[in-house]
């Protein structure tokens, strides 16, 4: 909103509101400050300069404000700490410091007021403002309450809000009442009420529930944007014969868009502070300025290459300004000359054309494909409120809705939206949301739900996917118990819907917003976990749960589901590779010729996935393994620039997996520590780095514990040996992770080999370095 | 200050849309279509009078598909590849690169290698789609490679040479598929060694992670047996749905061409499934979890972006664009390891190690979870911000999820609910609320979206922050509310303009704007003159409202004249009520100014807006009062006062 704020807090720092009371563990001063802090740093966070703060101390020990009444009696012991002005990061480091409990236990709240209402007249002058005076006080200071008739006529003059908040202030409406109170306490109290009591606008609570408030979200409104300014309208209006009546003056604004959370920005941390901070700064401010200031943003140049087979990688450098715009036709570039940049734009002029109805009964949520608007009819023009309005209400009446074509500017492209009536006693409108197109919708094949249709063309209705009745009357009786269409409550505690759109609030925005809040204000504090009312809608509610507690132990009975524990997953899949007749191939393979290989270049994935899942024996693994490791550096080796790496990395991804399934990953760690070692030896055909940059984008590295239980290797280690940087990669190579002894190798595959166990870690210390060398050699 | 956030947070809403970070395969596809050349499959139907009668051979109605199938895929999916190739020709091709030429896999000829389709590709395909007739007379040399071979042809050649094609040009793939267009169930009645060893490669493609998908030709009455050949070729759909989908023969007859059967058959599987989300938990309830899989069944399709394109060589070509980032302050080149994330906060920034960053956004682990059913219709129609997502059950995790997830659907679809659930669909994800909404049986009645499959679908619900007010004072006076009677003329124009079947068919309306945009580049791309003029089909079809309609529109006109001649007298009279009584109540004094130049601003209606930039004496409104005008117009309130009035004469030139 443009609009422009001027805030002045007044802060009581007087001795007293350094003690604890009623229970509590921090100061009256710092709990009060929760909510200052939360007002102030919502401000910082907009970085509006026209929304402005300026704070005053109440009770410090200097008096320090406006020098035409700074020597007046009753105006002691008061200081501008903040004039009035935009709040910054270090104005609000700057307020952090000097608001202090101070050794002072005198000065009027309301002079104080006074001295906020003149400061507020003399910045904001005449002009739009929204001015607030926040008055926080425990009030234990005598109050003359001379001039009372004054104050409030200046702040009603000026239209000015006056908010009192007072610790421990008793309120009967949020329930709270403090017991023996302070006689000096109880006057100020009921002197502060009747103020607010007289001015036209004004608020008193106690900081305790202006506290509450603050770990309710706030929503950053915006002002409306209107998408639509125009006619709507029904059959052609330009016809040269009949032309058409019905156009209407309508305006068309967002009704749904959705919020972005805040997102970070990328910024590196400026050049030349590194070394000297530490120099001239202790400890805890070091801290503060590294997590704020020296930060520069990041920008991004783009440079632009093409293939040249000559030179050296393949690609050349151009000029950007050499280059012509165009699009891509399949594979083929189409170059399109600036003067007829527009030729592929539809040439379209700024309409909103209803094209027919539809009954709404027809009409399902998933086919609107984005945010909605609403359609109101132009606010001045008489005759189009009134077409409008017999519009919605005819829709209304046929229960139909519109389909329209609506092109928001001259050249923009057109959308088709659905248009709903809004018929409410003081509100009148369309809603739309846009549809798909039919380019939009994808024919994915999917098979029923509710019934079984078997390779011979029979339809079974009794299966294990088909739902038994037991299970459908369990489920029916639960999803009727979880109603939440009743069981919220509205404000006079009546029944209404539980979770309505305007009381969730987006989690990810309001978390970011009170983190980083909290983040500035105490730069090394810990992130405090997340407030209960962001995930409120995260669980069922605990009330509801326990009312149906029979339906869901039904239910769950009913449905019989079964987790499927984690390895069987690789293991069931294996059984299915057969073709819809079952037949079994593999026997006819194993009945074919032997081949030579196990594994040749030209069908090496098949043929590896077949060699490994026929396996007899250990050996017969490796075999294969080593083969396809030579069928992978080949590739690599003869490939002419990266042309040949999508095969190779498409083999290891291959290799990889099956061997996790195999429960083999050591093999392929072995393997992979070798590839990368020659890869950056330049064994394989010259300069290979950019494919062992292509084996870590795709994941391909070493597989680590979290990916295989046997696997010998953390995912540290794993991240470690990805890195290309390290010029020790020899160094890490003799101090690899243990695998099984080679003894163990040699056990016939099958339910005993599973069952084997790792060797101990001393025992795998001693072999470590001759087996390193015996895998070597045998990848070689 | 609004206006442009809204378009810089189109940008900001991509990372949503990023697919599963695990799964390290290109997500694309690629697509051969063999298509098997012999007499029969060569030869026209018989000859009939009728003109809508099919008059194209097999052949031809594959290959017609197969241009149309092309051109879509080069709007729908630009990056993926597809490829044809012919079985049982005479001659033999393989890629003309390779040393070993035809003799690997004899009567096997690639027409079109695999690979993102050009433009030369698509005029080959068009000229031999054109050319027809030139090919079913023996006499062209051009087309010799549609000639059939004498001897059959190995099936075990077609599969290995697919094979070859599929592992050298599109090696790791996410997808990859051949379609085979035949007329023939069984291509070897007597070799039970050639089957065997079409089984064997067919084992081979399957293993290479290729799906076979058959597309079998039927004519007359005759059927097409799966049991003879293909059974061991075709494999059971891996996405572990336990259902089949059945393999649909394409025929002529029941008014339908060789051709559209054809071309609906392979639509249908056109598009890869793709899930957006595997295996994604779903609790039902406490204590009850399913696993489900998500698509994205809906999605907005747009032209590619532009691109740059270098014309100095020998052919144009494209230009690959590098970001490289540096430091604003001193400009200098940064590595990505220096990169950190902060966020801005009152001119400066907030910095959070990654690992707090995880803190930050961590709500749990991805998982969809229900927190209780309502009424569907307690969901208003514009709590819409997001296409939706489809879900479909998968056993993959919990045995038993489609029974469970059945018995849900049918509850729901039954009492008319929805569930509300809170979704976090991937590692990291940010969680939103989504109404779980159920489609229905395609076949059903009272479907109003058969074209959807029927299931569960996810509708993300907006958040309070989602909200967007109405127009500023848009409530501020009761609306103008038209009389029944005037209602009443409007129902009968909104009864006679029902759009087909009263509901909405998205496959009527291509959009134009999509349509065009490729129509031109196709035109430009194979040197073919520009088309002139657009068909759009989202236009209004006016001669059929004026026809069915115009009359009734005359009436509801004639009717609206009146009411606003009635509205707009009482109005006035009104007004002058109220200004008399503005009169009575501000008098005091001292604020005169100020105060009378406020309330009339904002409540000023245009005709006397335009009246007082006529007279001159909006010079002498304040600016507050000018920029409650301007925007209650829909007006920039940007800049000085001299701005503001300038703007405001503008508008009252224009709307006159």
């Amino acid at each position: 909103m443009a609009d422009k704020q001027a805030s002045v807090f007044i802060i009581d720092v007087g001795t007293p509101m350094g003690d604890c009371h009623n229970g509590r563990v921090q100061s009256d001063l710092d709990y009060s400050l929760r909510y200052v802090w939360d007002k102030i740093t919502t401000i910082v966070a907009a970085s509006r300069k026209t929304w402005t703060v300026g704070v005053i101390g109440l009770r410090t020990d200097e008096t320090r404000h406006i020098d035409s009444i700074q020597d007046e009696a009753g105006y002691e012991n008061i200081s501008i700490l903040q004039e009035i002005g935009p709040m910054t990061m270090s104005s609000l480091k700057d307020l952090q410091a000097v608001i202090k409990p101070s050794n002072t236990e005198t000065g009027d709240a309301l002079s104080a007021i006074v001295v906020a209402l003149q400061m507020l007249s003399t910045f904001t002058k005449k002009l739009k403002y929204t001015r607030r005076v926040y008055l926080i006080t425990d009030g234990t200071a005598p109050i003359d309450a001379d001039g009372m008739d004054q104050i409030v006529e200046k702040a009603d003059e000026d239209g000015v809000e006056v908010i009192v908040l007072g610790v421990d202030f008793d309120d009967p409406e949020y329930g709270f009442k403090e017991e023996d109170k302070p006689t000096q306490k109880k006057h100020n109290e009921a002197l502060l009420k009747d103020l607010v009591s007289r001015c036209k606008d004004a608020h008193f609570a106690t900081i305790a529930e202006a506290i509450d408030e603050v770990d309710n979200p706030r929503i950053k409104t915006t002002r409306p944007y209107k998408t639509y300014d125009g006619l709507l309208t029904l059959g052609d209006p330009k016809d040269p014969k009949h032309p058409s009546p019905m156009s209407i003056h309508v305006e068309r604004y967002f009704k749904t868009k959705l919020a972005a959370p805040p997102s970070a920005s990328t910024v590196v941390v400026k050049s030349g502070q590194q070394t000297t901070q530490s120099q001239h700064l202790d400890g805890e401010e070091m801290e503060g300025i590294e997590g704020i200031t020296n930060f520069a943003a990041v920008k991004q140049a783009r440079n632009y290459k093409v293939d040249d087979p000559k030179a050296p990688g393949g690609k050349r450098d151009v000029e950007f300004d050499s280059l012509a715009k165009g699009y891509e036709y399949g594979r083929t570039a189409v170059h399109i000359s600036e003067s007829e940049w527009n030729i592929t734009k539809l040439e379209t002029t700024k309409s909103f054309s209803i094209l027919g109805f539809v009954a709404d009964d027809k009409y399902e949520p998933f086919l609107s494909m984005g945010e909605s608007c609403m359609t109101v009819a132009s606010k001045y023009d008489e005759r189009s409120r009134l077409a409008l309005s017999s519009l919605i209400h005819a829709l209304y009446e046929r229960s139909s809705y519109a389909v329209a074509r609506i092109v928001l500017k001259d050249g923009k492209d057109p959308l088709l939206v659905l248009l709903a009536p809004c018929v409410d006693p003081d509100f009148e409108c369309l809603y739309d949301v846009p549809l798909p197109f039919a380019e939009d919708v994808r024919s994915y094949q999917f098979p029923p739900l509710d019934r079984v249709v078997t390779v011979t063309g029979q339809t079974l209705t009794n299966h294990r996917l088909l739902p038994t009745d037991e299970l459908s009357f369990a489920m029916s009786n639960y999803v009727d118990a979880m109603d939440l269409d009743t069981f919220g409550k509205n404000d006079n505690g009546q029944p209404a819907e539980y979770a309505p759109i305007d009381e969730s609030f987006n989690p990810v925005i309001h978390r970011i917003n009170q983190a980083v809040r909290d983040r500035a204000l105490k730069s090394n504090g810990k992130i405090e976990p997340i407030p209960p009312t962001l995930v409120r809608y995260a669980t069922p509610p605990e009330d509801l749960i326990a009312m149906s507690k029979r339906e869901i132990n039904s239910l769950i009975e009913a449905a019989e589901v079964k987790k499927v524990p984690p390895k069987a997953k690789s293991k069931r899949k294996r059984e299915t590779v057969k073709p819809l007749s079952g037949l079994d191939v593999d026997a006819l393979l194993d009945a074919q010729p032997k081949r030579p290989r196990l594994v040749t270049r030209d069908n090496a994935i098949p043929e590896f996935k077949q060699a490994v899942s026929s396996a007899m024996d250990m050996e017969h693994i490796q075999e294969a393994s080593k083969q396809m490791g030579e069928v992978i550096r080949g590739l690599v080796t003869d490939s002419f620039g990266d042309s040949l790496y999508a095969r190779a990395l498409e083999a290891m991804s291959v290799m990889r997996t099956e061997l996790i399934e195999l429960d083999e990953p050591d093999i392929y760690n072995a393997f992979a520590r070798d590839f990368k070692k020659r890869l950056l030896a330049g064994e394989l055909g010259g300069d290979r780095r950019e494919m062992w940059w292509k084996v870590r984008t795709s994941r391909l590295g070493l597989i680590d514990q979290t990916q295989s239980e046997l696997s010998g290797v953390t995912s540290e280690e794993a991240q470690e040996v990805c890195e290309t940087q390290s010029s020790c990669h020899c160094v890490r190579l003799a101090s690899l992770p243990p695998f099984p002894s080679r003894s163990a190798m040699h056990l016939p595959l099958g339910q005993r080999m599973r069952k084997l166990t790792r060797p101990s870690v001393s025992q795998s210390k001693v072999a470590k370095s001759t087996r390193c060398n015996d895998f070597t050699v045998l990848l070689k | 200050m609004a206006d442009r956030g809204e378009y810089k947070r189109e940008g900001d809403e991509e990372p949503e849309e990023e697919v599963d970070e695990s799964d390290y395969k290109t997500q694309k596809d690629a697509i051969i279509l063999a298509i098997e050349v012999s007499d029969s499959m060569l030869e026209p139907p018989p000859a009939s009078g009728s003109k809508k009668a099919d008059k194209d051979s097999p052949v031809q109605a594959a290959l017609k598909c197969a241009y149309q199938l092309m051109q879509q895929r080069i709007i729908s999916s630009p990056k993926d590849m597809m490829g044809i190739l012919f079985f049982g020709t005479e001659k033999s091709k393989f890629h003309d690169e390779d040393g070993r030429g035809g003799l690997g896999y004899p009567h096997c000829y690639v027409f079109i290698d695999l690979d993102v389709p050009a433009a030369n590709d698509v005029k080959a395909l068009k000229s031999l789609v054109e050319g027809a007739d030139a090919y079913e007379h023996d006499d062209d040399d051009e087309y010799e490679f549609l000639k059939p071979a004498k001897e059959r042809v190995q099936m075990a050649n077609v599969f290995f040479c697919a094979n070859q094609i599929f592992t050298t040009k599109a090696a790791n793939f996410g997808s990859r598929r051949l379609f085979v267009i035949t007329d023939n169930d069984d291509p070897h009645p007597s070799d039970k060694s050639a089957k065997s060893a079409a089984a064997v490669r067919a084992k081979d493609l399957y293993d290479l992670g290729v799906t076979i998908e058959l597309f079998p030709i039927t004519q007359g009455d005759g059927s097409f047996d799966l049991s003879k050949f293909y059974d061991d070729i075709v494999y059971r759909d891996t996405g572990g749905e336990g259902n089949l989908t059945e393999v649909r023969s394409s025929k002529s007859g029941d008014g339908l061409t060789l051709l559209n059967s054809l071309i609906s058959n392979i639509n249908s599987k056109q598009t890869p499934k793709r899930a957006l989300f595997s295996n994604l938990p779903l609790e039902l309830a406490p204590g009850l979890r399913i696993s489900v899989k998500g698509y994205n069944v809906l999605h907005r399709q747009t032209p590619a972006r532009n691109c740059y394109v270098w014309l100095d060589g020998e052919n144009p070509q494209m230009a690959i664009g590098e970001t490289t980032r540096m430091a604003e302050d001193t400009a200098r080149t940064i590595d990505t390891s220096e990169i950190k994330k902060a966020y801005k906060f009152g001119g400066e920034y907030v910095y959070f190690s990654p690992e707090e960053q995880k803190v930050v956004k961590d709500f749990g682990s991805p998982i969809i979870r229900m927190i209780g059913f309502k009424s569907g219709a307690s969901i208003p129609f514009w709590a819409s911000v997001k296409k939706s997502t489809f879900l479909f059950p998968s056993e993959e995790d919990y045995v038993g999820s489609t029974r469970v997830f059945t018995a849900l659907w049918q509850k729901l679809v039954k009492s008319r609910k929805v569930g509300i659930a809170w979704c976090i669909v991937r590692t990291n994800a940010n969680p939103v609320l989504c109404a779980v909404v159920p489609s229905r049986e395609s076949s059903g009645e009272d479907n109003g979206t058969p074209y959807l499959p029927a299931g569960l679908w996810l509708c993300r619900l907006p958040f309070a922050d989602d909200l967007r007010d109405g127009p500023a004072g848009g409530c501020d006076s009761a609306p103008v509310c038209a009389s029944d009677d005037l209602v009443d003329k409007m129902r009968v124009i909104v009864q006679q303009l029902q759009l087909p079947k009263g509901t909405y068919d998205p496959t009527r309306y291509p959009n134009p704007a999509l349509q065009w945009h490729y129509k031109i580049l196709q035109a430009l791309a194979l040197e073919e003159e520009v088309p002139g003029k657009p068909d759009d089909s989202t236009e209004p079809k006016y001669r059929a409202i004026g026809k069915r309609a115009g009359g009734y529109l005359q009436e509801w006109d004639e009717r609206l004249r009146e009411e606003t001649k009635t509205v707009l007298g009482t109005r006035k009279f009104k007004r002058e009520l109220e200004d008399d009584d503005d009169g009575v109540e501000s008098k005091p004094a001292k604020r005169t100014k100020t105060a009378s130049a406020k309330p009339s601003t904002s409540g000023m209606t245009d005709a006397e807006l335009r009246f007082a930039v006529a007279s001159g004496s909006h010079n002498k409104m304040v600016v507050a009062g000018l920029k409650d005008l301007l925007v209650s117009r829909g007006l920039s309130s940007a800049g000085k006062k001299a701005d503001l009035i300038e703007r405001l004469e503008e508008w009252a030139e224009e709307s006159i």
